[in-house]
Formats: structure tokens, sequence, C-alpha cells
């Protein structure tokens, strides 16, 4: 912890027991929702009302932007998170003065043809962002500490990161009903991760409470209503055209969630989170900044 | 011995290793981009040495009585062996060249010493050839077994390279050196094959063969090396010995990898020599020389026992009913699920020159070599292991690198309807249906739209009474066969839902289900 930290961490936590709404305290609003007709734009926008990337990333980091890149679909099929959404992200982390961007997925089909057929190593072109293939074998196993998964792999870039960006798509999935960002982190992990589906809302939980990303971008610019997480059909993603931005992961999800036109009570993964106090799930507690260009 | 001046043979030889250093580095550069281009279509003929494999286009030819044009090219080098003879085996081939350097590398070390009388065992390749030849017109394509081609590239294909990959992967891991990984994952080198230690054993096997004599390989078993040769009798570069100096030192007979036995005139055998100059560089009076000539001079030809020949006639003519009495013909085997493009299964059998170009390009590994699902007819022949991998949805690439068309072209919309097969869910070990367990991974990963796999409640009765729990069900007519359920099944061992060849699409007969059921 920084000194400015601590002394802010005195201040307001001297405060803390007359003051009944946190969130009057910090200018900045818990979630940035923004409609935009540019991926690209939305999301800088959607991070700046926030507060800017500079409350998340500080000079010299290693930052990790794990985005949805597991499929071996292009863009337009909403399978992968969009490549405009992470070169926005790349390039602010870069304007934060990031020492190195690394952005990764251990994805589900073939990695080199995700990577490229995602359209992500096409946008990060000459960005100065490593984009390196997973390595399953050098996981290493380490404590999550979680309720139910209390050891795991976990790819190393994703240890050795000083921060973390969480950057998931929207999509709907049979099983955890919705993939927003708590699910992605499924895609950090490697071992037998085909197991993890057996108790997959107290996974998500134990995964997303280790990962702690320092912000999550839910890229809802395009969404896939059904056939999901695969799709593979145009007529399986609408465009909705809206980034949303927080740090608070749990928060960011269940807003994932009302776009969907659902309530944290029907997934039972954010139901585990607010028993596990793990984020606000009520939308009508936090701050939410909507904009519209 | 007094060291010669360097002539026009010296330059010849010279010129001869640079050219073979050449193609083989061509050949392993082809080899090694035969992957996933980052595109979907290859924009370069990456099957270039099959193309211009004479024997490829013969055998076809003659199994099939159609042609696929890409191989008429291979005419020029038989124009041009009729002409020159077989400068093909010693300038260009690159099984030849890998074969010449361990002799190289066996006569260096004295493992291998060279003999005088050296040219027994050249005729055995003719033999070979007319066996295969016969079973050819009789519609069974063995060739591919033995080109030199699909030999070389099949060895390393699926042998050489898994087995480097494993190397550098084990290496990149020992010294946590991450962009060695990178480099290995980029060129597609850790690989798994379920035949790598046996190919590659026949594949050392034969390079150990050059312990007998130079070149076994190519002046013994090299089918190719027939075909050449029996177009080759009249070359029109015919050797000369002057024999004003000559001191019969034998020494060109000595240095001829082939065994064509340069000397004493009228032994030297045309349909053996590989044009490689060693014996015109070698001799000490520099008497042997290859002045061309149209004349009609004094050679060994090709000679063949017609006891020999009528024996091995009569053996292929009895081996070939032996091959058609398994059933398969009637029957298809569940394992023998052929990649994508196949065409129907006997016409499959007689065009597949078992080259592994579609096993090396496929990016998850999943086509192998078969042992014994096509029977012993199609050994090497290519299926689809779904343990080992699966077919990606959007991926046609084994389809555009097949170099007779056993895999047709297809585009990719084709790809994406076309059925190789159809999963089942096995409801004795699948988690849901067995154990109440929640599990949905064969649904999600199942890649068509509409999903070909579908989520239904079930009730399963389990140690702690009735479970009410997802299970999924395979929609017959969605499914097209690509097994990344079953690769991805966490029932590790035998899994849950296993994919079959029934129902796939090149097969009239390989269905289960009429048309309008449901």
């Amino acid at each position: 912890m920084e000194r400015r930290e601590f002394v802010k961490f005195l201040v307001f936590g001297s405060l803390l027991p007359y003051i009944k709404d946190i969130n009057s305290l910090t200018s900045f609003p818990d979630l940035a929702v923004v409609e935009s007709e540019s991926p690209y734009k939305g999301t800088k926008l959607a991070v700046e009302a926030i507060g800017g990337i500079k409350r998340f990333v500080s000079k010299g980091d290693v930052v990790i932007v794990k985005p949805n890149m597991g499929w071996d679909r292009r863009p337009e099929l909403g399978a992968n998170t969009n490549p405009e959404v992470i070169k926005a992200i790349v390039e602010m982390c870069f304007n934060a003065g990031a020492k190195k961007v690394i952005v990764m997925d251990n994805s589900v089909n073939d990695p080199r043809r995700c990577y490229k057929n995602s359209g992500i190593i096409e946008a990060l072109k000459d960005m100065g962002a490593e984009t390196p293939l997973p390595n399953p074998r050098v996981a290493k196993r380490v404590k999550i500490g979680g309720e139910w998964i209390k050891e795991w792999e976990v790819l190393p870039q994703f240890l050795e990161a000083d921060k973390i960006i969480n950057v998931p798509v929207a999509k709907n999935h049979s099983l955890a009903i919705l993939t927003l960002g708590m699910k992605n982190w499924l895609g950090a992990v490697g071992g037998e991760r085909n197991r993890l589906h057996q108790k997959i809302h107290e996974a998500v939980n134990d995964f997303s409470n280790f990962f702690k990303p320092a912000l999550t971008v839910l890229d809802a610019w395009r969404m896939m209503v059904r056939n999901g997480p695969t799709g593979g059909s145009p007529g399986d993603v609408i465009l909705k055209k809206i980034i949303v931005a927080g740090k608070d992961y749990v928060a960011v999800d269940s807003y994932g969630a009302f776009l969907f036109g659902k309530s944290y009570e029907e997934l039972p993964f954010l139901k585990i989170a607010k028993e596990r106090g793990l984020g606000e799930v009520e939308l009508q507690r936090l701050k939410i900044e909507k904009k519209k260009v | 011995m007094k060291r010669r001046r360097f002539d026009k043979y010296r330059f010849l030889v010279y010129l001869r290793i640079f050219s073979q250093a050449l193609f083989f580095l061509l050949f392993i550069f082809l080899l090694l981009y035969t992957i996933y281009p980052e595109k979907d279509e290859i924009s370069f003929p990456l099957d270039i040495f099959f193309r211009i494999d004479p024997l490829v286009l013969l055998s076809t030819l003659l199994s099939t009585h159609s042609l696929k044009s890409t191989l008429l090219i291979s005419l020029i080098v038989v124009f041009l062996t009729i002409a020159f003879g077989r400068f093909f085996c010693g300038w260009f081939c690159p099984m030849g060249s890998i074969t010449h350097f361990i002799s190289f590398i066996f006569k260096k070390s004295k493992i291998y010493k060279p003999k005088i009388e050296n040219d027994k065992k050249v005729w055995w390749k003719y033999y070979i050839f007319v066996f295969l030849i016969i079973l050819s017109i009789f519609s069974l394509n063995l060739f591919g077994l033995i080109d030199p081609f699909s030999l070389l590239f099949r060895s390393f294909a699926t042998s050489l390279i898994p087995a480097t990959g494993f190397l550098l992967s084990s290496l990149s891991f020992h010294l946590s050196w991450d962009s060695l990984y990178q480099f290995v994952q980029g060129f597609y080198l850790e690989r798994l094959s379920s035949q790598g230690i046996l190919i590659g054993l026949i594949f050392i096997g034969i390079l150990l063969l050059n312990i007998i004599s130079e070149r076994f390989w190519c002046r013994s078993l090299c089918p190719l090396g027939a075909l050449l040769g029996f177009l080759s009798p009249f070359t029109v570069l015919k050797l000369k010995i002057e024999k004003n100096k000559c001191s019969e030192c034998n020494l060109c007979n000595i240095v001829c990898p082939s065994g064509a036995t340069p000397f004493p005139e009228g032994k030297w055998k045309p349909t053996e020599c590989f044009y490689c100059f060693n014996c015109a560089d070698k001799c000490p009076f520099s008497e042997v020389k290859f002045p061309l000539s149209l004349r009609e001079s004094k050679r060994k030809n090709i000679d063949l026992s017609k006891r020999k020949l009528l024996l091995t006639s009569g053996v292929s003519l009895l081996t070939f009913p032996l091959f058609r009495t398994t059933f398969s013909s009637r029957r298809s085997n569940p394992s023998l699920i052929r990649p994508p493009g196949a065409i129907e299964e006997s016409d499959f059998l007689r065009k597949c020159v078992r080259c592994a170009e579609c096993m090396k390009i496929c990016p998850t590994n999943v086509i192998q070599p078969s042992i014994l699902e096509g029977g012993i007819e199609g050994l090497w022949t290519p299926i689809l292991i779904m343990r080992i991998g699966y077919c990606e949805f959007n991926c046609y690439l084994c389809s555009q690198v097949c170099p007779t068309d056993a895999l047709r072209k297809i585009s990719m919309e084709e790809k994406k309807k076309i059925k190789i097969g159809t999963a089942f869910v096995d409801k004795t070990r699948c988690l849901p249906y067995t154990f109440g367990v929640s599990c949905i991974v064969c649904e999600e990963v199942c890649p068509t739209s509409p999903k070909a796999i579908k989520m239904v409640e079930v009730e399963t009765p389990t140690k702690d009474g009735i479970k009410r729990v997802k299970a999924p069900i395979v929609d017959p007519v969605e499914c097209i066969g690509c097994g990344i359920c079953e690769f991805k099944c966490p029932v590790s061992d035998l899994p849950a839902i296993r994919v079959t060849s029934v129902g796939e699409s090149r097969s009239e007969k390989n269905r289960m289900l009429l048309e309008g059921v449901d």
C-alpha cells in the first residue's frame, strides 16, 4: 500500500461509521454503461466514466488483459470479446504507463486459430502487446482458497501480473445460464477444467475471488442470446452496442444479467456472490452512469 | 593418390550435392509449413513433391481410371528420365538425398566399407514394382506404403516431428524458456501420433539398411526408382571409359552408390545410374566420362528372371483376392472416421497414397494413421481419433492438401454440412445420467448452430434419492460427428459421448435413420 492510499484508508476508515452511503464519498460511479456505435469508443468512454484507466493501472505495471477468445469464431458471431474493445483497453494501459501488456486466453478450440479468427491479434498489431499461446504444461498448481476449489492450476502469466483486467463478452450458457465476467476465469486456468462444470456456480465464485481483477469491462456490444457459448450463426447474436465497466466484478455481472432481462436471483452464481459478500448485486444500490453516444 | 585438378566432373559433383541439399531443404520447408496458414485457404501448393511423382500418377490412374490434372506435371519427370536417365534419384529426390547422406556418414565412420562388387540386389525393386502394379490394375493401390515421398513425408509428419516437438517442448519446460515453447506451438510441432513408434522405427530401419550397401533403399527397394529405371535404358547420357590409361583399379565401382557398375565396359547399367558423377570425379586418370550420345552402346539392361517374374505375378494375383475377403466392404468399422473431404471408401482406398499431408496440416492433431480400422489394405490411411483431437468446425485444410483427391476439395460451407460420423451419449457413463452430477461440457463446446447436443431435464436415481439434472441428448440430424464432445468429455478414459462413423455423408450404406424419421 502506498502512503497516499494508507492515509486515505485511515481517513475514510475513521469516517466510515458515520456514513450511510460510502459511494457518496468517491466521485466515481460504480458502473459505467455506455451505448455507442463504436465498441472502441464505447470502451474508452466507459473506463473514462469510472475514473479513467489510471485509477486501475499504475506506471510500470505488468498488466494482463483477459478477453474471451476461446472459440474459433469470427468477431461478427459474438463468441469472443470484440477485438476493438481489447484494442481500446490495451491502448489505455500503455497510455497509463504499463510496462508490459499481455493478452491471452486458454482457449477451448485450437489457440492459434482462436487468436487469429477472433480478430484480436489483428487488432493489436504493432501495439507492443504480447499475445503468448497458453501453455497448459507450465500452469502452476496454486492455492485458490475457495469454498469449493482449494487448489488449481493457473497459467503463470496471471500469477506474475501486477494488474488483471477482465474483458468478457456477454453470452448465454445452458449451465451457467449466462457467461459474463466471473465465468471468464475458466479461461485463465489449466488442469482438468472440464470438471469444474460439476459445480460451476461455486467454481466461478472461487476463481473470481482468487483473481480479483482490478477492472472488469463487459463487452455487450454484441450479445449472444441463444446457442451459447459457441453460437455460430449471426442469428444467435443481437446488437446491443453496450459496454459496461466497473471495479466491482459482481456488479458488472449483475448488470450483464439485467441486459439479458434477468435478475441476479435467477443466476445461482450471483446469489452465491451475494452470500459471500464478494460484491454488490442489487442494481438499485449501485451508482450507475449511463451514456449514449 | 595424386589430387586431381578441378574439372567438369568435380564441378558437377558439387552442383549435385548442392541440388540435393536444396531439394531436401525445400522438402523440409514444405513440411514445416504444412500447417494452418492463419487463413482458411492455402495459397501455395504444399504437395509439390507428390505432383512431380510419376508413381502417384501411374498408380492412381491404374487403380481408379481417372486422374487429377495437377499430377500431370510429373510427366515432365517421365520425359526427362527417358532422355537423361535416373538423374532424378541422384539430384532431386529428398529420400535419395537423405539415404545418400546417411551412407556418406556410414562410409566416413567405417560402419560401411565399400566393396568392389556392389551390384547385388539391384533387381529387387523391379519385382516389388511388378507385384504392386498388378495389384493396382486390380484396383488395390498399395504404392503409398512405399512410395518414397509418401514414406518420407509420413515418417516426418507422424514420427520425427512429434519426437522433435516432444524434445523441444520438454526443453522449453525444463529451462522455463517460453519463446521456445511459442516457436514449438507456432509451428505445430507438439504432436501426438498413434503410430509414431512403428513408422519411426521403420524409417530408422530403412536408413540403417545403408550398412548393407550404399543407398540400399534407392538401389533395392524404391518402387519409384524401379519405374524410372524402366524408363531410362535409352538415356543419351552414356558412360564411357577411355581405355588408354585405365589401370582397372575398380575405384569407379567402389565409389558408385547405386550399383551401376561403371567398369568393365558393357557392365554399366543405365537403368541404375543416378548420374552422381562420383566415378567420373574419382577416376585417377579422368578416364570415366559421360558424353551425350544417341548411338547404341554396350550396356547391361534390366535383368529380371522370367521365372521370378512369373512367381511375383502369381503371388500378386493370389494376394489380391485375399485382400477382398475382409468384411469391411460390407459393413463399416465404427472407428473408421475419415476426414471431412473423404470420398466413398472403396474409391478412397484406391486414391489415398498415405502421404500424411492431411495428418500434418490438421491443427488439432486428430487425423492419425490408421492401423487396421480400414483393413490391412487401409494401413496408414487417415482416420480421426477423437481422444487425440477433434475436427475443427471452421477448418477444411486437409481437403486442400490431398495430392490425389482422396480427400476432395471442399468449401467452408460444405465442410460445415458434411457428416463424418454421429455422436452417441453413453448413458451408463455420462455424469448426469449415472450420478446425477451436472455437466454440460459436450453441449457447451458443440459448434453447430443450432447445437446438435441439447440439454433435457432427467431424473437420476442416486444414493441420495432422485435428482433432477440437465442431461445431454444428440440430435442426429444436426450432428456432424466433429468429435469435440468426445474430446472434451470429463470422463477421461472412455468418454461418455463418442463418435462412430455411422451416418457419414460419403457412404450410402453406413446409415441408420431413414429420412423423415423423427
